[in-house]
């Protein structure tokens, strides 16, 4: 049975494999990406700039009723691109809106917004009144978080990140860029791996690190060390990049094709993109 | 400090994107003078790096934790153009692969911890370590110090860009359209939070780090390899 003492100190167990487990879930989310589903089936190409277009009209709509459409449009596409709508709700649903709807909370009080009141309490002889204005401007602030992480989690999940960093090209993002993007994203899951083994390597032969100071010490010890590792590894990748027939000018291998049913989808998302937000200036 | 989509006006992410164009552009010019074509995969991995080190929770008193962004690190080792070029590569990750921090507010992070943090911490570094030998005790306390200032200079700017929200961006009622709170709370909010605890994880990883590479090999800080 653990010690619950040695549980709450066993903050590097915690902090690699909650770690790990993010990236490794970030990495499995390409199954969705590899599944057969109307997302999937876009050109990546059309699908980033409607996305993106569905991303600045969203950002850009000051009324509720006219972002709340966007919200259904990603519950339908992610029903119609075989994602688990539980398993969507939770990852767009939790943390950043909810972490949203922990900030605004003071402001639907009168204290802070003033107003209509709508609703009002005593607690402890304090009394609580919500108003009018509040509520709606902290519902309006919710409403597009939610809105706006729904579309990027649907754009990264049903996309695989390879041809997700392709695109970039398509946004004129110099090659050097995205190559060090591409670069970047595949030592990620490495260098999480050998922080791991790292931090098992001391544990097996220290026990438990149980004080404050001696737990900073063994971090700030594998940072300089992985950095260490990380120069070592730059001139290994260097000549593997060589051998590999790199002249200095990399090159992506593209095999984009758009066909009329991407075309027709960005014709939707521009129909509904400018209708929105022409009605949201008519308001 | 990372900005979510929704957080800024969309005029607020474009001036910052137009802001962000000039300085990537001339950290594309100085790291490509300074970095020859055998050092391309440094720039990938320090970035890799910058990510991995915001994953490394520190404990704090009361069994807490909280982690450091790293960019002040990554200044020291190759240089404050480099380390633009690598966080913001982390960043642009973190948005578009993860979700963490907007795809809008792209222009806005990339300021605040790409530019503002490692400028800030590197400068404040070279003045306190000037003349210091590199294995010295002085250029661990710059290191520290440069992270302290970095990241509070960063979380002030982040700061001010949501407190000028609801000056800029409200209905004819003065309902906020984005990120509710003016100035007077916005940054001290945002400065409380880094000044008394998030800046405090940043100098002791950023110190401890320096210390430790001092340690291994101290022609990291002789020039630094950029």
């Amino acid at each position: 049975m653990t010690n619950p003492a040695h549980k709450k100190h066993d903050f590097i167990g915690r902090s690699v494999l909650s770690a790990l487990a993010f990236l490794k879930d970030a990495t499995l989310s390409e199954e969705y990406a590899n599944r057969k589903g109307f997302l999937q089936s876009l050109d990546p190409r059309f699908k980033t700039i409607s996305f993106l277009l569905f991303l600045v009209t969203v950002v850009s709509l000051k009324s509720i009723v006219l972002i709340s459409p966007f919200y259904l449009l990603c519950l339908i596409l992610a029903l119609l691109s075989g994602i688990p709508l539980r398993n969507f709700l939770l990852r767009t649903l939790f943390f950043i809106p909810l972490f949203s709807l922990f900030i605004v909370l003071p402001t639907l009080f009168s204290i802070v917004t003033p107003g209509e009141p709508v609703w009002s309490f005593h607690v402890v002889g304090i009394t609580g009144i919500i108003t009018r204005p509040g509520l709606d401007g902290a519902v309006l602030f919710v409403v597009r978080i939610a809105t706006s992480v729904s579309l990027v989690v649907l754009l990264s999940v049903t996309t695989r990140h390879s041809e997700l960093l392709k695109v970039l090209r398509v946004f004129g993002i110099p090659q050097l860029f995205v190559l060090t993007v591409s670069m970047c994203y595949r030592y990620l899951y490495l260098f999480a791996t050998m922080v791991e083994n790292i931090f098992t390597a001391v544990k097996s032969r220290v026990g438990v690190v149980s004080h404050q100071r001696q737990g900073q010490n063994v971090v700030a010890w594998n940072i300089a060390n992985t950095w260490n590792r990380t120069t070592q590894m730059s001139e290994e990748v260097y000549m593997a990049m060589i051998s590999r027939g790199y002249t200095g000018e990399p090159r992506l291998l593209s095999k984009f094709h758009a066909t009329p049913k991407d075309w027709l989808w960005l014709l939707c998302a521009v129909v509904i993109c400018a209708s929105l937000f022409y009605r949201g200036h008519t308001l | 400090m990372h900005i979510p989509d929704g957080y800024l006006s969309p005029a607020t992410c474009m001036v910052f994107g137009a802001v962000m164009i000039p300085i990537w552009a001339t950290a594309s010019r100085a790291v490509k003078k300074t970095l020859s074509a055998r050092q391309v995969p440094y720039l990938a991995i320090g970035a890799a790096f910058s990510f991995v080190i915001m994953m490394f929770n520190l404990p704090i008193p009361g069994g807490s934790s909280g982690h450091a962004v790293g960019g002040v690190l990554v200044a020291i080792l190759l240089g404050p153009w480099a380390a633009c070029i690598a966080v913001t590569v982390a960043l642009v990750i973190q948005a578009l692969l993860f979700g963490d921090g907007g795809i809008t507010a792209i222009g806005a992070n990339c300021f605040n911890m790409a530019f503002v943090l490692p400028f800030v911490g590197y400068y404040v570094y070279k003045f306190i370590s000037s003349g210091s030998p590199s294995g010295s005790r002085r250029r661990v306390i710059a290191a520290g110090t440069g992270a302290y200032a970095g990241i509070c200079a960063a979380a002030l700017f982040a700061g001010i860009e949501f407190g000028l929200q609801p000056i800029l961006y409200h209905t004819a009622n003065g309902q906020a359209l984005y990120c509710p709170y003016g100035l007077k709370v916005a940054i001290p909010a945002m400065l409380f939070g880094h000044l008394l605890f998030i800046g405090w994880v940043e100098v002791i990883v950023t110190a401890l780090v320096v210390k430790y590479l001092q340690k291994q090999d101290a022609v990291f800080f002789e020039g630094g390899r950029s």
